[in-house]
């Protein structure tokens, strides 16, 4: 009996000891509630990791929230994080139109709020700042890249590209569609029918979807994944058809992605991937923290404003001149 | 059905006044409620943002659409089952009541998707899209589907004897694939702001649709238990199937309309959340997090994962700590992994605290 109190006495004791400490945190100045929505995939670690640096380096208390891919879940941290009295709120959703009643609580509630990289759909009616990398230009360059190399093949057949689509409800999904749609018309001659793989953001469903494909079309010579975090999956698969070569060797499939993280800097190095679309995100994470705290400082309570990231395409041709550029690359070379 | 005696527990010469007082208070079966109320007072020195009337009406406005799920739950937890399937109804009803009263949906969107041309026209609108009726339709239409569903799942149970656990993780994995498949994964949105209004936190949470509903289901609920026969059964099933058949009860058709209980309570905790996001979300199907929190505030409340023991007034305590509890977690800035955590030990304490109650009510 006696070690049954003690266990409750101690579990009791932590969570008081908490509660103190989260009150004693409470005595800054000025706080930003960061909400996000993951910390699944390198980008968003890596995302995560800028933006609280970027803060930290500012002195700014910071509110973090994990919402576990739950958008129900991360409204309710959001109206918690406005009880709270912060000076702002940074919001990485986990889609394009959750986002906007969030924003809207925060412009109720007169706390000026920030979308961080991925932007409320079109049809938001409320203010806030947006920063976005351009999806649409950064896919077009990456894609651009892989149909230099598919003109190369020469084949005596059109060349079929497969693209890898993310959840449709999110924008950035969308653009990187579209981007690569856009490369794909304007070659016409040299591309047929792109086959689409669902992915809905989720590495078991892409696996299992592009297995599929695969199987009932094993001619794909082009490999688009609109997030370079599926670059794992595509491996598995490839590799089972013995298909997983590096530039230049028989059987490479050309492959291309969008994002820029650590395992597509090191695939582009080893020769497996061609190209990826690189999304800034130090200058995002920056762009943020400074936009929101411009409108804090001015009192701006409902500042609305978008922010482009124009992104690059980093290729096995340019990867020795432009890699520092790149986030991937950064950590990369620090991981050794 | 539901013993609630602790006269053997406060005999006098078995501790003392203090183990009497104790004894009772553990046997209590109000003994959440104390524990919510001493929790929340006891937080306050140390986040006194929490007793806000804008606190407590964000933690009202979570309470009631999980409330009204747990009801269900309770229902089938008292047979001696559990019902998994609960977010997958919310999934494919959202999806499907959204879809019959949506505005105009984005044709390039949906246009390859089944609900095109059957219950999306080919403007974009839903079927009843503008008509006075369609978001009362769009809600029958939700419940009916979720008591229809629930009552698949029941059936199947029922009649041939299947563990609830198995069938229910069955009918979750089908019933979140069929929300899909539904909208490709789309979320279908522009729906009428009259749907919207029902998620309005109202005045300091209860003057609200949300809070109507939820509290007369929980009400509805409460006097099925304990005031009619259906509610006898239900505990008898739950204590000794066995008995309980012989005793004349009819023990599969108990348990398929408990689901189907089950099925309508999460079309309507569905009918909540998705006026709370203006959206029908087939991603609901995936929101393991939202079962976890229904299954742990049934349980924390008092209602026995083997049967025959529970109350709808336990569930209202259980939901009410559980919503505190991540309310707290949250104000205290923990991080993801530390609300985890302290979820579990303050489960772990719950578990533990049902088993001392059993034993003084026992004694």
């Amino acid at each position: 009996m006696i070690k049954k109190f003690l266990t409750i006495g101690l579990c009791s004791a932590a969570f008081a000891f908490g509660a103190h400490t989260a009150a004693q945190a409470q005595d800054k100045d000025l706080s930003i509630c960061f909400a996000y929505q993951t910390l699944e995939t390198e980008f968003w670690v890596a995302g995560h990791a800028a933006m609280t640096q970027s803060l930290d380096e500012k002195g700014i208390k910071v509110i973090e929230v994990n919402a576990n891919e739950d958008a129900n879940r991360q409204f309710e941290q959001i109206k918690d994080c406005i009880t709270q009295g912060v000076d702002g709120i940074i919001i990485i959703p986990q889609d394009g139109e959750s986002v906007i009643k969030m924003i809207g609580e925060a412009n109720k509630a007169g706390i000026p709020v920030a979308v961080f990289n991925r932007p409320p759909n079109p049809d938001n009616p409320n203010d806030a700042i947006v920063v976005v990398a351009d999806n649409v230009s950064i896919a077009e360059a990456a894609v651009e890249h892989l149909t230099k190399k598919a003109r190369e093949l020469n084949l005596d057949r059109k060349v079929q590209p497969l693209i890898m689509v993310g959840a449709l409800a999110d924008t950035n999904a969308i653009g990187r569609r579209e981007g690569f749609n856009n490369v794909i018309k304007a070659n016409s001659d040299l591309y047929a029918e792109p086959i689409e793989v669902p992915t809905e953001w989720d590495a078991s469903v892409a696996l299992a979807n592009l297995e599929s494909a695969l199987q009932a079309n094993p001619d794909v010579d082009v490999i688009f994944t609109s997030s370079d975090f599926l670059f794992p999956q595509i491996r598995a698969v490839l590799s089972q058809q013995g298909r997983w070569q590096p530039s230049g060797q028989e059987g490479h499939v050309i492959l291309g992605g969008l994002d820029g993280d650590v395992t597509a800097c090191k695939l582009i190095r080893d020769g497996y991937v061609d190209a990826t679309g690189v999304q800034d995100l130090f200058f995002e994470a920056d762009s943020t923290v400074e936009a929101l705290l411009k409108a804090i400082e001015e009192g701006d309570k409902t500042p609305k404003q978008q922010i482009d990231d124009k992104g690059f395409a980093l290729t096995q041709d340019n990867e020795a001149e432009r890699h520092q550029d790149m986030w991937g690359c950064v950590l990369a070379d620090k991981q050794g | 059905m539901v013993s609630e005696s602790v006269s053997s527990a406060t005999e006098p010469g078995r501790g003392g006044v203090i183990g009497n007082w104790s004894r009772r208070v553990v046997a209590s079966e109000h003994l959440v409620l104390y524990v919510t109320l001493v929790f929340f007072v006891a937080l306050i020195p140390f986040i006194p943002k929490i007793a806000t009337a804008q606190n407590i009406s964000n933690v009202l406005s979570n309470v009631w659409p999980l409330l009204v799920i747990a009801v269900g739950q309770t229902y089938v937890m008292i047979t001696g089952g559990i019902d998994l399937s609960q977010i997958a109804i919310i999934a494919v009803t959202s999806v499907l009541g959204a879809a019959v009263m949506t505005l105009g949906v984005d044709p390039k969107v949906f246009a390859d998707t089944v609900l095109w041309g059957t219950v999306i026209s080919q403007e974009g609108g839903g079927i009843l899209s503008g008509h006075v009726w369609s978001m009362p339709a769009a809600l029958m239409i939700m419940l009916l589907i979720g008591g229809l569903m629930g009552g698949l799942t029941g059936w199947v149970i029922a009649r041939f004897e299947l563990p609830a656990f198995m069938m229910s993780l069955v009918a979750l994995l089908f019933f979140s694939a069929v929300a899909v498949w539904l909208t490709r994964s789309e979320n279908v949105n522009n729906l009428p702001p009259s749907f919207s209004t029902i998620a309005d936190q109202g005045y300091g949470g209860f003057l609200s649709w949300s809070a109507l509903i939820a509290l007369g289901v929980a009400g509805l609920a409460h006097l099925g238990l304990s005031r009619t026969i259906f509610g006898r059964w239900i505990y008898a099933v739950g204590m000794n199937p066995v008995a309980a058949r012989i005793s004349g009860v009819p023990v599969r058709k108990v348990i398929t309309w408990c689901f189907v209980v089950s099925g309508v309570t999460a079309a309507i905790g569905s009918v909540l959340y998705s006026a709370r996001l203006e959206m029908g979300r087939p991603a609901f199907g995936d929101n393991l997090n939202l079962l976890l929190d229904v299954v742990g505030a049934t349980v924390i409340g008092g209602t026995s994962l083997f049967g025959g023991s529970g109350k709808i007034l336990w569930t209202i305590y259980g939901v009410l700590l559980f919503t505190l509890l991540s309310n707290a977690l949250n104000l205290m800035n923990l991080s993801f992994f530390a609300v985890f955590i302290v979820k579990g030990c303050v489960i772990l304490v719950a578990a533990w605290l049902d088993v001392q109650r059993r034993e003084v009510k026992t004694a």
